[in-house]
């Protein structure tokens, strides 16, 4: 038995019915080749590297399956991405997975693990542009640290309210 | 009296003892020793591949990175794998 894996990338607006009808055809193929499927992940969503048929995004699935030696599973995998599938799928590839290799990868972080909306603040200071941090209105949103810097301040002019008084006091006591 | 004899050493000789010179330890490939750096050659793991490019997204050549031949070979493949998957670029964007 030989271990495969195929990439797919389908295009950004997938909905999750089509998504269902990929891993259906694709566990339908492979079953009807006797071949037993592994895994279908979906990687999520994904900026690409240059524009696939005029797409900034797209969705990545990554499938695993197994079959015999000499079946032709891995060229119909590539049919079936490549005609039934047109409307959805973007490009494919289908590749062999050594014998003694484990089933755990890793993967590029996409989209939607890492937050897309970002605070003005922590963008300025992150690029060391600090000086423009008066500029941006002092709402309540913003991080702890500009808060900090708010008590600071506030502290220090209670000191020297303190302080002014208890030098007349001591005045007064002479 | 003695007369003074230059050498003429051409300027690419001149060059490459200099480089010779001024490389203090040997590069060492970074996947002959360790297996667990092995298994991170791989199309998917495009974050890692990202390191092995240039600014313009072309391959690195083993003598900067000093990788050994055959992973040098292994490591373009996944790349070039990679690339055609949209997961690397082919090169940067044109102005």
């Amino acid at each position: 038995m030989v271990r495969y894996e195929t990439l797919v990338l389908t295009v950004p607006e997938i909905t999750g019915d089509e998504t269902k009808q990929v891993e259906k055809e694709l566990t339908q193929l492979v079953e009807k080749n006797k071949g037993s499927f592994i895994s279908f992940d979906r990687w999520g969503k994904y900026r690409l590297a240059y524009p696939v048929k005029k797409n900034e995004y797209g969705v990545y699935f990554l499938a695993r399956f197994e079959t015999a030696t000499s079946s032709d599973l891995p060229k119909e995998v590539a049919n079936l991405c490549k005609v039934k599938l047109n409307n959805i799928v973007m490009r494919d590839m289908t590749s062999r997975l050594a014998d003694d290799a484990s089933l755990a990868y890793q993967r590029p972080p996409s989209l939607e693990d890492t937050p897309t909306t970002r605070d003005v603040r922590t963008f300025l200071r992150e690029n060391k542009m600090e000086g423009l941090l008066s500029t941006v209105d002092g709402n309540k949103k913003a991080d702890a640290k500009p808060a900090e810097k708010a008590v600071e301040v506030t502290e220090e002019v209670e000191v020297a309210e303190a302080a002014a008084p208890v030098e007349t006091d001591t005045a007064d006591k002479e | 009296m003695t007369k003074k004899i230059k050498l003429k050493i051409s300027a690419r000789l001149s060059k490459k003892r200099f480089r010779k010179q001024s490389q203090s330890s040997k590069k060492h490939c970074r996947f002959c020793s360790s297996p667990e750096m092995r298994q991170k050659i791989d199309y998917k793991n495009a974050a890692f591949l990202k390191g092995f490019l240039t600014e313009r997204g072309k391959i690195l050549p083993s003598r900067i990175s000093g990788n050994s031949c055959l992973y040098q070979r292994r490591l373009a493949k996944e790349i070039k794998k990679a690339r055609s998957m949209a997961l690397l670029p082919y090169t940067t964007q044109h102005f």
